[in-house]
């Protein structure tokens, strides 16, 4: 949770970071990270660019692993 | 002259403009276009002090992302100050916070947010059937693209390839990051 910054004090933000190991074809490994808020993780966020997008990540993952085990 | 300052219309405007320049990064907001545009009858000398006072009281509001029981002590405390606020004064930043407030605080949000954000998200499961090394195989993958990228700059784009068995992996992870999320934002 991002408490406090030097811009706002009473900041009270929540978010999920995740830090990704991935391999290429040559074998290489290379370390990505990024945020999501709350919603992105859990929810469909569709303010978030002009063409609507499903962003939410834990569900669209939960249906990636329905899918995948009925093909 | 004070009578000119106390125009709630203007006053609303003041605030856009402050609030622009302080939270959503907009360049060009200077003190003698705010003055010229909404106070053109007051001299700079007199807007200065007001102008600094209103932009102060905002980014105190924004700073304490204050609800709306605290805003009301905050300003019925400034009224009571010696040279604070005008009760209409107060009444115009209190209408100001509350259709603003999200906005602003979104804003804040953002300032402090200095690693990639997740912009999108899309997905594709493959059944593969043959390749050249292997005979016949029957291997589901599930191919996933997503767009990173930091406040203002261009998004990068991953594509990432998992079998059922990654999938499987991430998404127990993924449950206990819920599980955790859902505890850490059950009320104190």
């Amino acid at each position: 949770m991002a408490v406090s910054s030097d811009s706002c004090r009473s900041l009270k933000y929540p978010y999920v970071a995740v830090l990704l190991k991935v391999a290429d074809h040559s074998g290489q490994v290379k370390n990505k990270s990024f945020e999501m808020t709350i919603p992105q993780f859990q929810v469909c966020d569709f303010t978030h660019s002009v063409v609507v997008h499903c962003s939410n990540f834990y569900r669209q993952f939960k249906e990636i692993a329905a899918v995948i085990e009925t093909v | 002259m004070a009578g000119e300052l106390e125009g709630s219309k203007a006053l609303s405007g003041l605030l856009s403009g402050l609030a622009q320049e302080a939270f959503h990064g907009h360049q060009g907001i200077t003190e003698e276009l705010l003055r010229s545009q909404l106070y053109p009858e007051v001299s700079l000398e007199e807007f200065r002090p007001f102008l600094a006072k209103m932009r102060g009281i905002l980014k105190s509001i924004a700073s304490a992302d204050m609800d709306f029981n605290q805003l009301e002590a905050f300003l019925t405390a400034q009224t009571k100050k010696q040279g604070g606020i005008t009760s209409d004064q107060a009444a115009v930043i209190s209408k100001f916070w509350k259709s603003h407030k999200t906005k602003i605080r979104e804003s804040l949000m953002n300032q402090s947010r200095w690693d990639s954000g997740l912009r999108g998200l899309s997905w594709r499961v493959d059944g593969k059937s043959q390749s050249r090394h292997s005979p016949q195989i029957h291997t589901p993958v599930a191919i996933m693209e997503l767009e990173i990228g930091k406040s203002g700059q261009e998004s990068e784009f991953l594509c990432l390839e998992f079998d059922e068995v990654k999938v499987n992996q991430l998404l127990k992870k993924l449950s206990e990051v819920e599980e955790s999320i859902n505890t850490l934002m059950q009320p104190a």
